[in-house]
């Protein structure tokens, strides 16, 4: 087989391929819909303010209701000692100045 | 027209050739490079995932939470102040919330402890799973009635429901004894009364959901005081105002309404904190090099070839065309492979490659089974990011070599 | 048939290192003719020949085609006319390694987008001409001097040429080929084209079908054309 038709084939396959995830994420979004809303209903049932993602520390666990002070709780100059620190950030209403 | 894509073709299959002429350094530039698509594409897809479903299920958290804060620390919230906060005018309802972390030492884990409030913060959903034991009762005898009522697992003074993360660290499943060391030192028994779902994990997995009494013995946290409160407000768009004027009323507690925490999720992941900079620079970094060796100029080989070709007739654009389609090759090969293997790991592995750099020093890490929100737009951003530096990167160097005369080329190649 | 009026040709113009490499050269190349450019190294014989073929443009002076004149053509056009009136023939065979020896042969025609299945028909005729049938699909690199040789003669056909040009075709083969190389000229003749071909080599510029010898010292022609 010619190269070009070669490579035309296989170009086409993996457009294809991507095409196919593409939908199968539109259907998972729809089929979704329960389990958000499982989710959704949880959150509001039990007051719930933050997604479960890090549990190593109280600051960690609960993001959006930590205040700048929690991190250093241990000592004023403990730094960041957590992996998830580098991934998030103070709540943004910290850090604004109001 | 035909003639046109003839050449194209004719001219593919020369570059091929080429290519499959260095196969062990072209085929390790095409897996570096679709390595590097591979982490950019899942990076982007996890976390837009992550801050779409946040976005979503956290609408319906609390409108304004209210902290005490006493020297910089969240301190206790005293039941009195809840009067105050009723006053105020826009305040439609003040709940009070019990929740508090236990540490487990057998595997390491923190818990979260929740007592479910009384009521839904605003109006419950009809067609889920949770349900109210008797709605609408809510000051009935509630000593003789659950205070929750999930899956059939009904929550009753001296048991707990606990999160599916948690049932899988522990291998804890309904009736099964869970031991609790209370504020003084005295051991509380705990049936479990059932499980939250594994499809809720990503709010639930280190919950445990307990009663008022229970919680109180626990943590030995008199009725006075309780973690803080929710206020729910008549008009939404009064949030702020009514939060500023908890504020004002009461100097030392900290109001935190629903805009702030959605906010919180949307910059999580943000490309500003420390590793996904990391991430990114070094993506990047790996990238520049790459180009730039494309960049920096021709081997004595390829030179030959151009002149070579120059010579039997071949123009400076054919050359040029080549050289496009070079880095066209490999680029829209390694895009594609990248996205593809990205989608892959991220919503059908659950981001294995992540794992070790998401758990970090938690015991209990939850499922990351994530919906699929792609956005079109990222995708079309890392194409241009990549495809189009690289495939310019190729072309650049050749420009000098392609403009050779064919006497030139003649002449060097005679030799 | 080929005119050069007053051809000059200087490389490194402005340079310490500048030399003429032609210096008004006027000269008439016959249709169907052999024609073979004869001088020592530094004749400028390589210069003129590219100029001939459209391979370059001289430094001062006239070159016409057929009357027409292309001194001052565009290069996409002058290029076009190189593709298709003129075949190359260098030194060294100069194929591309790695690919076969059809793919070499087809190479001159990509850029014009003919159709494939009768580029490969063209291809494997020449290839039989000249006794190459076999080796069609072997790398270059298995190839021996003459056949290599011969391969670029046949890439050298492949768009139909009028003018065949050759640079010292004869320098990397022994006598035995030299001939059969010679004999494939006549019969380039037999056919209608004409032939240019420089060389220093007694073997070439006399063999009897040879209609003229230029010769060629220090940039100039020795003989001025009858």
């Amino acid at each position: 087989m010619r190269n070009s038709t070669l490579f035309f084939y296989c170009l086409s396959a993996e457009v294809l391929v991507l095409g196919l995830l593409l939908v199968h994420a539109s259907v998972r979004e729809g089929a979704a819909q329960d389990s958000l809303n499982e989710k959704s209903a949880l959150v509001k049932r039990l007051g719930l303010t933050d997604l479960c993602l890090f549990t190593e520390a109280r600051y960690t666990r609960h993001l959006s209701q930590a205040d700048l002070n929690t991190p250093f709780q241990d000592h004023p100059l403990s730094l960041e000692h957590f992996p998830s620190g580098s991934f998030t950030q103070p709540p943004t209403g910290v850090t604004q100045s109001r | 027209m035909n003639a046109w894509i003839e050449k194209q073709r004719y001219i593919i299959d020369f570059t091929i050739s080429s290519l499959l002429r260095r196969k062990v350094k072209n085929l390790g530039l095409l897996a570096l490079y679709t390595l590097i698509v591979f982490i950019l594409a899942s990076t982007m897809f996890f976390t837009y995932s992550i801050k779409k479903e946040a976005s979503l299920i956290l609408k319906g958290s609390p409108e304004i939470v209210v902290q005490k804060i006493l020297a910089g620390r969240h301190d206790l919230f005293p039941v009195g102040y809840i009067d105050t906060i009723k006053q105020i005018r826009g305040v439609v309802g003040v709940e009070s919330r019990l929740w508090g972390y236990y540490y487990d030492s057998l595997v390491g884990a923190n818990y979260t402890l929740l007592t479910p409030p009384k009521t839904a913060a605003g109006e419950s959903h009809a067609k889920t799973a949770s349900v109210e034991g008797e709605a609408g009762d809510a000051d009935s005898a509630a000593s003789s009635k659950p205070l929750l009522e999930l899956n059939g697992a009904k929550l009753e003074p001296g048991t707990l429901i606990i999160g599916n993360g948690i049932a899988r660290l522990r291998k804890l499943t309904r009736d099964d004894y869970m031991p609790f060391r209370a504020f003084d030192g005295t051991i509380m028994n705990l049936r479990i009364a059932g499980t939250l779902s594994s499809q809720s994990e990503l709010v639930s997995s280190d919950l445990m959901l307990i009663t008022e009494d229970d919680f109180r013995k626990l943590f030995g946290i008199d009725t006075q005081h309780v973690t803080d409160v929710i206020v729910t407000v008549k008009n939404p768009s009064e949030v702020a105002t009514v939060a500023a004027k908890i504020k004002k009323r009461l100097i030392d507690s900290r109001p935190i309404i629903r805009d702030e925490i959605l906010r919180t999720y949307d910059s999580i992941f943000n490309w500003r904190g420390g590793m996904m900079i990391v991430v990114f620079s070094a993506a990047v970094l790996a990238f520049v090099i790459f180009a730039w060796d494309k960049a920096s100029g021709l081997s004595a080989g390829e030179r030959r070839e151009i002149g070579i070709l120059k010579a039997v007739g071949w123009e400076t654009s054919d050359v040029i065309l080549m050289k496009f389609w070079e880095g066209a090759i490999v680029s829209l090969s390694a895009f594609f492979g990248g996205v593809i293997l990205a989608y892959v790991h991220v919503f059908f592995t659950g981001s294995l490659v992540f794992e070790p750099a998401l758990k970090g020093w938690s015991s209990l890490y939850p499922n990351f089974d994530l919906t699929p929100f792609i956005n079109a737009e990222q995708l079309t951003t890392l194409f241009f990011l990549t495809v189009v530096p690289y495939t310019v990167a190729t072309i650049v160097p050749i420009w000098r070599a392609a403009t050779i005369d064919p006497d030139s080329a003649m002449r060097h190649t005679g030799e | 048939m080929i005119e050069l009026v007053n051809v000059k040709k200087v490389f490194n113009a402005g340079n310490p290192s500048e030399f003429s490499a032609l210096n008004s050269v006027n000269l008439c190349i016959a249709e169907n003719h052999v024609t073979v450019l004869k001088g020592p190294s530094g004749s400028g014989k390589t210069t003129l020949l590219s100029i001939v073929g459209c391979m370059s443009r001289p430094s001062a002076g006239r070159v016409k085609l057929n009357g027409r004149e292309i001194t001052s053509l565009p290069e996409r056009f002058l290029t076009d006319i190189r593709r298709k009136t003129f075949g190359f023939i260098f030194q060294q065979p100069n194929l591309i390694k790695g690919i076969s020896v059809l793919e070499n042969v087809m190479l001159p025609a990509y850029p014009l987008g003919e159709k494939r299945s009768q580029l490969r028909i063209k291809a494997l005729h020449g290839l039989n001409e000249l006794n190459l049938s076999s080796k069609a699909n072997a790398k270059v690199e298995w190839l021996s001097g003459g056949e290599a040789q011969r391969v670029s003669i046949v890439r050298a056909l492949i768009n139909d040429p009028g003018i065949i040009i050759a640079d010292e075709p004869t320098a990397h083969l022994d006598t035995k080929l030299s001939y059969r190389f010679m004999e494939i000229i006549e019969k380039f003749k037999a056919e209608g084209k004409t032939v240019i071909i420089t060389s220093h080599d007694p073997l070439v510029y006399e063999a009897a079908m040879v209609d003229r010898v230029v010769n060629l010292r220090d940039g100039r022609i020795e003989d001025m054309p009858a």
